[in-house]
């Protein structure tokens, strides 16, 4: 991590204090980040040791994975999009494609285990599997205006909390008072669109082979016209040659990468504690704390019979969604610090601004769309429900609109 | 070597040994002979189940109520079992039909002569359900709860399994349902009215029974009024089970309930809320103390929304509150 002296010159005093100074630095981060590692660990395998705590340290553990994960290789949709968008650089939405790929194959072997015959009236267990509807499509243009106006989604502003960044705590503030507005308006929402809504599992109708081969086909169709816009190979990327824990521990993944180690851990989830989603806990505690202050409705009819990032009053202090965000905004916090890339900034207007609108529209767009662009779309994808894709591709029309009427308002760069 | 016949041994101590003898004992010193033989006790261990679990004829059932606990890992060789849509009607409230149950004692493998072990999350109380739903149909000595559950095996680290069973269909034809282990709402009136001689047996909290609260937090089926049927007496499920979620004694439990008049000298009905946690109580009474028992499923969402009951409510809740 040192910066190298040049060989048979005598470095100067000040350089001779840089080097030092830089040393001195590096080793300042890695011991913290070590210590927060040593501190995940640490608490995993505390909970561990108490009657039942297995699933909340496997959940500790898989969010710290994907804290771990989203930082090293910048997995933000919007940020890919974006990229996409207005750099032609088709790079970032390959990855997501491919998380989704991953995903879509894992799920299918826990699912066939688990249910050998979907055909049924049944649904898989806790799937993310949510009602097909006008609300849903109303929920993932919101959100994806709120990724436009705030920068990015949800867990990207997770992790980003832990690279230092000044928009995401106001967007995270922004994202319950958002949910406290999607309470306020659900029942108007259920009675009018969410109610008759149908809930479709493709499997249900195409057996899983036919939904494997369906989803894989689709994505494909998604990545074809991306695969032909790829640029030229760039020297300077990590090679099989260079060295691996630079490559991993300080250099950026390609996407792809990420990508692929999200499909492994969306499967992981899903088989020992529950589909991959940020939103319940936030969504919880704002229901909480919305339900104390008098702001929610008496009842919010059928919300708690759906599937996707549930937002049930919860009695325990520690729940496996609080630790799986937890985890992913101290891996991350570890991962930016050994990197280099924790850098807080001194927060501005402009962020306070961006962060709050944008997360209010994040919030109601992630509760009416029962999960964000984890729980909803790759939580729902993977497991073959047709909410996913729906969502999937409102928010990111969403996304492309507001990014564009923003542009030419000259709001957003 | 085989361990057959020092099983075979086992299995005859314990059928040697009376059952009041080993009632009398505490229960550090229960000698487990005694839940290890499922023909002797409604109970089997978790040792003799996991000694067990490729016996012929055997069909392990779990019915846990937190969707996703079966399928991330259940006992091997253990069939899943959905408690609100498996066990009952969905459409009208009742028990499930003949027809249904007949085709989900067939899918399960389960006959006459087949051994059932049951077994679930949250301290056994949906399968205790299922056993006495089993039970309505004839399904009574053969089916056995696994004491302490879900959470003692798992506390004692012992084997799961993620796959599926393939079982043979039985050719088990459920008739009409026994009327003989289920209180209907107009059992109850009439001992609330004290036209019968019979006891109710209320395993709610206390805060449920004297009317302080309608249904614990966060439950959505409530009644309109508050309090508990007369002549009713409270005891806790949780009162008959021990820290680890195996039942007490059959000893302890006798002074229990004795302790609120109930010995068995008088017709029993357990009741609750839904008539899912009486379940539990209703096994304790039934069939490891062999007292004649009916299980109220009405409970209190039926007798506290009727119109015109008696009803007695020590706190004085009105709609909620005061």
């Amino acid at each position: 991590m040192t910066d190298r002296v040049t060989e048979g010159t005598m470095p100067l005093r000040w350089e001779r204090h840089l080097v030092a100074w830089t040393w001195r630095a590096a080793c300042l981060r890695w011991g913290l980040s070590l210590a927060v590692v040593l501190g995940l660990a640490g608490a995993a395998w505390r909970l561990s040791s108490e009657p039942g705590g297995s699933r909340l340290a496997l959940s500790l553990t898989f969010g710290a994975l994907f804290g771990f994960v989203l930082q090293r290789s910048r997995f933000c949709f919007y940020c890919q999009w974006r990229d996409l968008l207005i750099h032609g650089d088709p790079r970032g939405m390959l990855g997501i494609l491919a998380a989704l790929a991953a995903g879509l194959a894992g799920y299918a072997v826990v699912l066939g285990a688990w249910m050998p015959d979907p055909s049924g009236a049944r649904l898989p267990p806790d799937a993310h599997i949510g009602p097909v509807g006008p609300v849903l499509v109303l929920a993932g243009v919101a959100f994806g205006a709120g990724m436009a106006v705030s920068g990015s989604c949800i867990s990207a502003h997770l992790y980003r909390l832990g690279e230092g960044s000044s928009t995401a705590p106001f967007a995270l503030l922004g994202t319950a008072l958002g949910f406290v507005l999607g309470f306020a308006n659900w029942n108007t929402l259920y009675f009018g669109g969410v109610s008759d809504a149908p809930v479709v599992w493709l499997p249900r109708h195409l057996g899983y082979a036919g939904s494997l081969t369906l989803g894989l086909a689709l994505l494909a169709g998604l990545a074809w016209p991306l695969l032909r816009r790829l640029p030229e190979t760039r020297t300077g990327e990590p090679g099989p040659g260079g060295d691996p824990l630079r490559a991993i521990f300080s250099g950026r993944w390609p996407v792809w990468l990420g990508g692929l180690a999200v499909g492994a851990i969306g499967t992981m989830a899903y088989l020992r504690t529950g589909p991959l989603g940020v939103t319940a806990e936030i969504g919880g505690r704002a229901r909480q704390a919305a339900a104390a202050s008098g702001l929610l409705p008496a009842r919010l009819e059928g919300l708690d019979t759906f599937r996707g990032c549930a937002t049930a009053v919860r009695d325990a202090v520690l729940t496996p969604n609080g630790l799986f965000v937890a985890g992913l905004v101290f891996a991350a916090f570890a991962a930016a610090l050994a990197a280099g890339q924790f850098r807080p900034e001194r927060p501005r207007l402009g962020h306070a601004v961006r962060g709050l609108l944008g997360g209010l529209l994040l919030g109601w767009g992630a509760m009416t769309g029962l999960g964000c662009s984890v729980g909803t779309l790759l939580s729902g994808i993977m497991a073959g429900a047709l909410s996913g894709w729906v969502f999937g591709f409102a928010m990111f029309a969403g996304a492309a609109a507001t990014l564009w009427l923003g542009r030419r308002a000259g709001l957003l760069a | 070597m085989s361990r057959f016949p020092v099983r075979l041994l086992a299995i005859l101590a314990a059928t040697l040994l009376p059952v009041t003898g080993v009632a009398a004992q505490e229960p550090s010193a229960r000698p487990e002979a005694v839940v290890n033989d499922p023909k002797a006790s409604p109970l089997v261990s978790t040792v003799w189940l996991e000694n067990n679990l490729d016996a012929k004829n055997l069909r392990i059932v779990e019915v846990s109520v937190e969707p996703g606990v079966f399928e991330r890992g259940h006992i091997p060789g253990a069939q899943n079992v959905v408690w609100h849509t498996d066990l009952v009607e969905t459409v009208s409230r009742d028990i499930a039909g003949p027809e249904k149950f007949t085709a989900l004692a067939r899918r399960l493998g389960i006959d006459k002569d087949s051994t059932v072990v049951l077994y679930g999350d949250n301290n056994n109380w949906f399968a205790a359900w299922g056993a006495w739903v089993l039970a309505q149909y004839g399904l009574v000595d053969n089916v056995k709860l696994l004491d302490g559950g879900r959470r003692k095996w798992e506390a004692e680290k012992r084997p799961l399994d993620t796959r599926t069973p393939e079982v043979a269909a039985s050719g088990f034809t459920a008739s009409a349902p026994s009327p003989a282990l289920r209180a209907r709402f107009g059992d109850v009136l009439a001992v609330a009215k004290r036209e019968r001689d019979e006891q109710i047996l209320d395993i709610r909290s206390p805060d449920e029974f004297s009317g302080k609260i309608i249904a614990p937090a966060g439950v959505q089926e409530l009644a309109i009024r508050a309090g508990h049927i007369p002549g009713s007496v409270n005891v806790p499920w949780a009162k008959a089970v021990n820290p680890d979620g195996t039942l007490k004694s059959p000893a302890e439990l006798k002074a229990l309930y004795a302790a609120a008049g109930i010995d068995g000298t008088k017709p029993i009905i357990t009741s609750c809320r839904i008539g899912e946690r009486s379940s539990h109580s209703w096994f304790v009474l039934s069939r490891v103390l062999g007292y004649s028992v009916r299980n109220y499923d009405g409970s209190w969402t039926e007798y506290g929304n009727a119109v015109g009951v008696p009803v007695v409510n020590l706190a004085g809740t009105i709609w909620g509150g005061k």
